[in-house]
This record gives structure tokens, sequence and C-alpha cells, in this order.
């Protein structure tokens, strides 16, 4: 990593002498290692060192954007040169009321010495004991195991300079047998946190108890979604419908609909990228710094995120929740949380008759029905039967097609604990949720496995 | 450059290395986005770096830099040793590799207008145009438009001594016009949903798009779908759109015969294959109409160039032959499995990621009939168009696909529009009903930019050769 010092005496003198009426750069430097294993061998052990510098320059309204991930003082030239190319030869950006200015934001420890530096070896060891963990039960393993550290710094013509240095550690680990698997994972900041020994013996257990799994008929159903399941509900829901563009776009299932009743009373959606209990990360891509933001409050809709454009268009401000800036979608919520419960997962199939309990979902499409938030999903790795308070036995998966404005009006438990889920964007961000137990939740189809 | 590359290789020689290959890539791309006649984003970038696999003791590794200098192409080669020997900490069985010819090659694709040399000017003229042209329909709250454009510019070595470079043009663009009233919305694009079209050409190929001959209809019909009823529960006839039909034989043919997820290694991420080894040969896949295969070679296809990430010739693959399952995508590892060379199936996502089996342009060959032939043969039906969403179970059998628009097909013609409509299957017996394939005046190589794959994600660029095709006992439905 170069480090805060070094990045602002590269990126300062070329911001000052950039000729456009205001520039801004980020830089995103990063190097990670990431061993991959699946029948209980590893089978890929990778390595990168990359960096990525973005300028966005203005001319007037007219913006241009360039990128780079040369780091010398040529390429640099030459890239703010391209932006400033595009930016002659654009229209105008109505929008554009100028690049943020300075703002003090949140300290944050959000990199760890040891999960930036553990090494091909440590990572081998550790998998190695997940391997000899399933050999007892005469399973296999697949998953990834990755760490690494990056860092993010933000500068602008108008005094902004935000840096913030990263490092995390994610692993997950599916269990397999002839007709059955299980799935865990873990992801945190700090590679010590990440109980390996504890997620291998969860996804070897569900393996175990799917073991020779039933058909079932599609159907409306209670169900029971662990963390997993519920995050990746929520990563479609933010980008449908979380951002500002898709409310602008009418596409959002907030559309239209801020300040009514949508959800639950007992179901809050918010987006917090100042909580540790998350993959924290205290501004965003336009060196902005993150607010706590309702998108959903006690079942109540009340906004989305933004950055400074989007802002300009619904004549608010930033929320803090800029991305970088070649990115359409603009602005996302990448810090989100459901507000917790007072149950658990134990109390949840405890208090269900009849229902489904789902460890994780795969292939989440919710482009069917935006407005209505509908998804469609398989389940997949450990989904059980639940009758009269007990897990009766492992069932063949089943895909589901619901709308999550239903589904989330419908929420009757949700737990006291929540468990970060890593997604896509993990560096700056996870999906901090509790389990919850949803009644009337429809499976539409089902599959041979 | 090219004397760091030499060096690295002759330096991994002497270390004792079963195997090693280096690849240096530079990618330049351009972006742009105009949305409602504003600028939406204009953006260039590049990206340099270099990536060394090395297979050490039969166990792999891989380590790469952004920084092309002779010091840290030392550093990675010693780190990418490293790794290997780690991941030899759990090996069982030792990784051989199938052989393959030594080649010293340059690959340029097709591209008679460099898309890189055509004005900003001339470019956003085009997409201001289309969104004026969607914009004329009051009903239109958002006209969408944008071009893509990607330039690769790779050297390929290995310690067997092959040294391979390779240009490849990539360009595409589309445009989609969002209807709204009422809190809902409903969307039409051209000529593809998900950023349009793409191929591996030049800017020839945006002009022959003709983006601005069909803005005015998907316009027309995206307001017309708020009005339109929702798609009726039934088990039908269906003819599939050409565009559609590329991402049905992406989802349900396409990804189910990489060989890699056949072994399990995708298993936590992407998931396995109904199409295990015991079916190579045996299964049923389709019926007899149904041929498919893959091709590296195809012109202009998404998925085209001269020779994969491990340096196997590009070629076509026989997948299914009149419905029968006869072959799956292949790398020189996993084709050991059937004592044959691979079938050049190893791509990577940029210098900084490992090449895994990934589609090449998986073609469904084309049948005899016209569409209309097809439509009037017809007696009733629905004919499903352009892709909205899609989802499959993780062995690839359950699918789900939501499409733009859907319109009846009685006594063989076309009548009632519907919103909404999701199609549902399980592959084989879907495929197994297939009667009739378009013929070759309906066939065209869609391209897919967007096919992810792999821990750390790769995002592959793909095509397929498809025309519509008719499908019974299909289960539809609307989405509410």
């Amino acid at each position: 990593m170069m480090g805060k010092e070094k990045i602002f005496s590269l990126l300062t003198p070329v911001i000052k002498k950039s000729p456009a009426d205001q520039t801004e750069a980020v830089v995103i430097n990063s190097q990670a290692g990431l061993t991959r294993y699946a029948n209980s061998t590893i089978h890929q052990n990778v390595y990168e060192v990359n960096s990525k510098v973005y300028f966005r320059v203005a001319l007037g309204k007219k913006l241009g954007v360039a990128a780079t991930n040369v780091l010398n003082k040529e390429s640099l030239k030459k890239t703010l040169e391209n932006a400033l190319s595009i930016a002659r030869n654009q229209r105008e950006t109505p929008d554009f009321t100028g690049l943020p200015g300075q703002a003090s934001y949140k300290k944050l420890k959000t990199h760890y010495k040891k999960t930036a530096n553990f090494s091909p070896q440590q990572r081998a060891e550790a998998v190695k004991g997940v391997f000899e963990l399933a050999g007892k039960h005469k399973l296999t393993v697949a998953g990834a195991f990755s760490t690494g550290e990056s860092e993010v710094a933000v500068l602008n013509s108008n005094r902004v300079a935000c840096y913030q240095p990263l490092s995390s550690a994610y692993i997950n680990i599916t269990a397999m047998s002839d007709n059955s698997s299980g799935y865990a994972d873990g992801l945190s900041r700090s590679v010590d946190e990440l109980e390996i020994e504890r997620l291998a013996e969860i996804a070897i257990q569900k393996c175990l108890d799917s073991r020779n799994p039933q058909g079932f008929q599609p159907g409306e159903y209670t169900v029971i979604l662990e963390p997993k399941a519920v995050a990746e509900l929520l990563e479609w829901m933010n980008y449908i419908g979380l951002g500002a563009k898709s409310l602008q776009d009418g596409t959002s299932f907030l559309a239209g609909k801020i300040g009514q009743r949508i959800m639950g009373e007992n179901v809050s959606i918010y987006d917090d990228g100042n909580d540790e209990y998350s993959m924290a990360f205290p501004f965003d891509f336009e060196g902005v710094p993150k607010k706590k933001i309702f998108m959903v409050r006690n079942g109540e809709a009340k906004g989305v995120v933004y950055d400074s454009l989007t802002a300009t268009k619904d004549k608010t401000k930033s929320t803090g929740h800029a991305l970088t800036p070649d990115t359409p979608e603009r602005a996302l919520a990448l810090n989100l949380f459901v507000k917790a419960g007072d149950s658990n997962l134990k109390k949840m199939i405890e208090s269900t008759g009849q229902g489904i309990l789902v460890t994780r979902f795969h292939y989440i499409n919710g482009l069917i029905d935006t407005n209505n938030a509908v998804l469609t999903g398989m389940t997949r790795d450990g989904t059980f039967y639940i009758e009269k308070g007990r897990i009766k036995h492992g069932i063949k998966n089943l895909r589901f097609t619901e709308s999550m404005l239903k589904a989330f009006s419908n929420v009757e438990q949700l737990s006291r604990q929540r468990r970060m889920v890593a997604s896509w964007w993990s560096d700056v961000g996870c999906i901090t949720v509790p389990a919850m137990k949803i009644n009337n939740f429809r499976f539409t189809g089902k599959t041979e496995f | 450059m090219k004397e760091n590359i030499k060096e690295t290789i002759a330096w991994l020689r002497k270390k004792g290395v079963d195997y090693a290959d280096i690849r240096q890539v530079k990618r330049i791309s351009e972006n742009i986005r105009v949305k409602n006649r504003e600028m939406e984003g204009v953006s260039k970038s590049e990206d340099l770096g270099f990536g060394i696999r090395v297979l050490y003791r039969g166990a792999w590794g891989f380590a790469s830099s952004n920084n092309p200098s002779k010091g840290e192409y030392k550093r990675m080669a010693g780190l990418a040793l490293d790794i290997a020997r780690a991941s030899g900490l759990t090996q069982r069985e030792p990784v051989r590799l199938a052989e393959n010819e030594v080649y010293k090659d340059k690959f340029i694709s097709l591209c008679q207008i460099d898309p890189f040399k055509v004005s900003l000017d001339e470019k956003l003229n085009l997409l201001i145009s289309a969104c004026d042209l969607m914009l004329k329909n009051p009903g239109i709250r958002v006209a969408d438009t944008s071009l893509n454009f990607f330039r690769s510019e790779q050297i390929f070595a290995n310690t067997e001594g092959s040294l391979i470079e390779q240009i490849i043009t990539e360009s595409g663009g589309g445009a989609v016009a969002t209807a709204a009233r009422n809190g809902e919305t409903q969307w039409r694009s051209y000529p593809n949903s998900h950023s349009g079209d793409y191929a591996t050409r030049g800017y020839e190929f945006i002009q022959e798009m003709r983006l601005l001959d069909q803005m005015e209809r998907i316009s027309r019909e995206a307001v017309a779908l708020l009005s339109a009823p929702e798609c009726p529960n039934q088990e039908t006839t269906i003819i599939v759109s050409g565009n559609q039909m590329a991402l049905q034989v992406h989802e349900s043919c396409g990804h189910p015969i990489e060989l890699d997820r056949v072994l399990g290694t995708e298993i936590s991420l992407a998931g396995g294959s109904f199409m295990t080894l015991d079916k190579l040969g045996k299964l049923q896949y389709g019926s007899p109409q149904v041929n498919i295969y893959a091709d590296a070679t195809t012109p202009g296809g998404l998925g085209s160039f001269g020779y994969d990430d491990e340096g196997v010739k590009a070629q076509r693959t026989d997948i299914i032959k009149q419905g029968r399952f006869v072959g799956y995508l292949t790398s020189r590892e996993t084709a050991t499995l059937f004592k044959q060379p691979s079938n050049g199936t190893m791509r990577a996502d940029g210098w900084n990621r490992i090449p895994l089996i990934r589609m090449t342009n998986i073609n469904l060959e084309p049948g005899e009939v016209s569409l209309e032939e097809l439509i009037a043969d017809t007696r009733q039906g629905l004919f499903l168009d352009t892709n909205k969403s899609w989802s499959i179970d993780d062995k690839r059998l359950n699918f789900q696909f939501a499409v733009e628009a859907a319109w009846e097909i009685r006594d063989g013609k076309l009548g009632q529009m519907y919103k909404n409509p999701i199609y549902t299957g399980i592959t084989p017996e879907f495929w197994n009903t297939c009667d009739a394939v378009c013929n070759k005046n309906h066939w065209h190589v869609w391209g897919v930019p967007n096919c992810g794959k792999g821990e750390p994600m790769q995002t592959m660029h793909v095509g397929h050769g498809v025309a519509p095709a008719r499908f019974s006992k299909v289960k539809v439905g609307g989405a509410k």
C-alpha cells in the first residue's frame, strides 16, 4: 500500500495544476490473496496487487471521467488529459452544481495488519483443518478463503482529502455428501474473528442433517430465513430500489410510496457506514461523510440514498453514498442493516407448526417486477422441513417467486442476533441482518435435488 | 516488455516448474451513457498488468501485478511459486495437463472502423437522437441509451515455447424505453436488454444496428404494455425470440457443459451441473432438432478469439448433436480425463485473473423454417420476446425467465399483447419439446457481456448464435 502521505503528495499537485474548473481524484489500491478449494483440495490459489485512479473533471457543467491503473506521473497526466478531452466534447449535465466540499468524517479502525499480511501458507493451513473436520464425517468441502488490504483516497479541488485503510477476511464453506450440502460463511475486517472451525462445523452439520432430502410440493409456507438468505434478498432490493436513480426513474418499489406503510411495523431497513458491526467505511467515493439513512422505518417507506448529482435532481443533499465516478447507478446503500428483533432461530423453529428453513438462496433475480420488488430464486445448501416445532428432514430445493413488499409485511419474528454477510462490495460494506420468520412465503417450483 | 516475459519464463524453467504461463494484458475501454438526453456518464479507462500461473509439483499458484517492471515480474514469479507450494499442502492428485501444440502467432479480431477513432460527438449525437425519438412518445418516462467499446492487447507466453499476441476489439450498445403510469413501469429494449448487443467488431457493428429505426417501435410497445393484460397462467406452446433464445442457451446449456462445474470445482459459488460424466454420449438432452456447438471461430462473435488463455487454438466442438449430449467445454487440465486435447475454452477476465473454463460462442444450429412460417404453423401459443430476468438452480435444471413482452398466437397469427410473462421448466424436459428452430435468415450471434463465474468474480464476454425456436407444453404465467 502507498499510504496516505504518498497518495496525497502524488495527487495533490496534479489536482492543483489541472486546467479544469474542478477536479476530483479517487484512488483505490489493493493487494489480496484468495485460496479456493473443492473436493477437499486447493485447486485455485491467487494473489493480486492493483491500483485504480479515477479523475472526474468539470468544465462548467461539462463532466469527463477517465481512469487508469498505472500510477506513474506520465500515466496520471495522460488520464487527466483524457478526462478533460471528454469534458470538452461533452454536453452539459444540468444537475451538476459543483464537487462536494470539505467535511469531517468519523475515525474508524478498519485495518488490521495481521489480516493484510496473512500468507498463502496460513490460508492453506486453515483450510486443511476444514478438510480434516469434514473428512471425519466422510464429507468433502468446497469454498474460498480470502485475505487482503486496500486503501481508498478521495481528493478534490474543493479541499476534500479523505483517506481510509481497509483490511478484510472472508471464508465460505460448503460441505458436500452424495446427496446433500451445507453452507456457512464468515466476514470480518480481522482474520482473527472468522471462527473458521465453528463455521466448518455448522456447514458439516447442515450437510449431515439434510442427507437424503425428500421432494416437497411448492406452495405458500411459513419460512425461516437464516441471515445469509435475508441478505441475499436485501442485496437485490438495494439494486432495484434503494438508490436514488431507481426512485427518479420510477422503477423503485419505493417510487410513489414515500410516507406510506409498505412493510410490517417490525421491519426497518437502513444504511449506516459508520456502524462498526459492518464493514464500516466512513465516506463515499465523492468524499462525503456517510449518514445513517432509513429507507424503511417501522414499515414506512422513508427514502433512498443519494450522491451529489442525484441529490440535486431531488433538491436534497447527498447522503454520502456515491459509488465510483464511472458507475451509472451513482448511489447505493453499501452498509445495509435490518433492525434486530427479540427472537432467535430456536424460538422461530419451536413456534412453527409447518414450515421451511432456508440456509441460503441461489441465483436470485429481481428484474421481474421492480415496482413490487418481485424476486425469484432457488434455495440451496441446506433446506429443511419443519413440523410441530422441530426440524424433520432435509428437502429438495425449491424456487420462490415473491413480492418482498408482501413478504416483509408478513414478518412474524426477527432474531436479536444479527450477522454480517458479504456482498460484492465487501471491502467497503456488507449486509448486517437478523434471521426472519415470514408467513405465507410463496414457493413456485421445485427441482430434482 | 517482451524481454521481461522471456526472462521470467526462463527463470521459472530453471526453478523446475512443471509448467508456467504469463499473460500481459492492456485493456482500454470507453463507456457512454445518455439518459433522457442528459449525460449519464462518459468515461475512458486503461488497465495494464500481468499474471503468472505456475504449476509446481502438480499444484497451482498465480500472482499478478499492475506494475510490469522487471523487478515486479521477478517478485510475482517468486510469489506464484510460493503460492503453488502452499497449494501443495493439501494436494492429493497432481495436476496433469493435456498436450498442446507450440504456437508463435498473432491474432487480430475483425474491426473495419476503429471505435476509438470515431469522435465522441458522433457517438453522443447518435444516443441523443435515439433519446429524442423515444421521448417523442409522451408515455415514455426514461429513454436510456449506451455505447461501450473495449480493446485488449495481450501477450501470452508459456514454458513450452508458445508466444501468442492477440488484439481483440469489441463494440456494443443499445437502448431502453421505459413507460410509467400509476406506479407501474414497463420497458422495451433494442436490440437486446441488459445493455444491448455486442460483437468482436468495430464501429461498423453499431452502424449496422440501425438503432434509430427501432426507437419509435420500442417506445410504442413499452407504453402499450402498461395497458396490456397480465400474461395468463397456462401450459402452452411458445415461440421464443432470438435474443431470449441466446439467454436460454446460455443458462441451460452453456453453463452445465463447463467441465469444471461438472467436476465440482465451481460448486461453492456458481454451482455444479446435472450433465454429469455418466451422461456423456447417453443423455437425450433435447429433440433431434436441437444441435448445439461451441465455436470460438464464429466471425464477430463476442466469444471469438484466436487462442484461449492457455494458448490452445480457437476451435469448434459439438455439444448437442440431434438432441444427444456429446461434448463438454474443457481445459488442458480437465481434458486429461478423456485422454484428449483441450478444446480451447480457458478464458480469463484480464491479467489479474486465472483462466477458467468459459463459454466461447455456444451456438444453436439454424433449422429450415422462417419465423413467419413457424407462427403461421402454430394454432395456439405465445411469442415471447426479449429477456427481463433470469434464474436457474445450481445444477442448471429448474430455470425461470421473465421476458419483456408476450403476444398471443392464435390460428397462426399474432394477437393480444401480454405483460409480465414468465416461463419456467426443467432443462432436458424443455429442450426435448423443441420441434423447430428458425432458419439462417433469423440466425444472429448475440453478444452477452456479463457472464459471471469464479472467486474472485470474473465477468466474461460470450456469444450465442441462435434463431427463434418453438417449444410445447411450457408453463407460462404472469409475475403476480
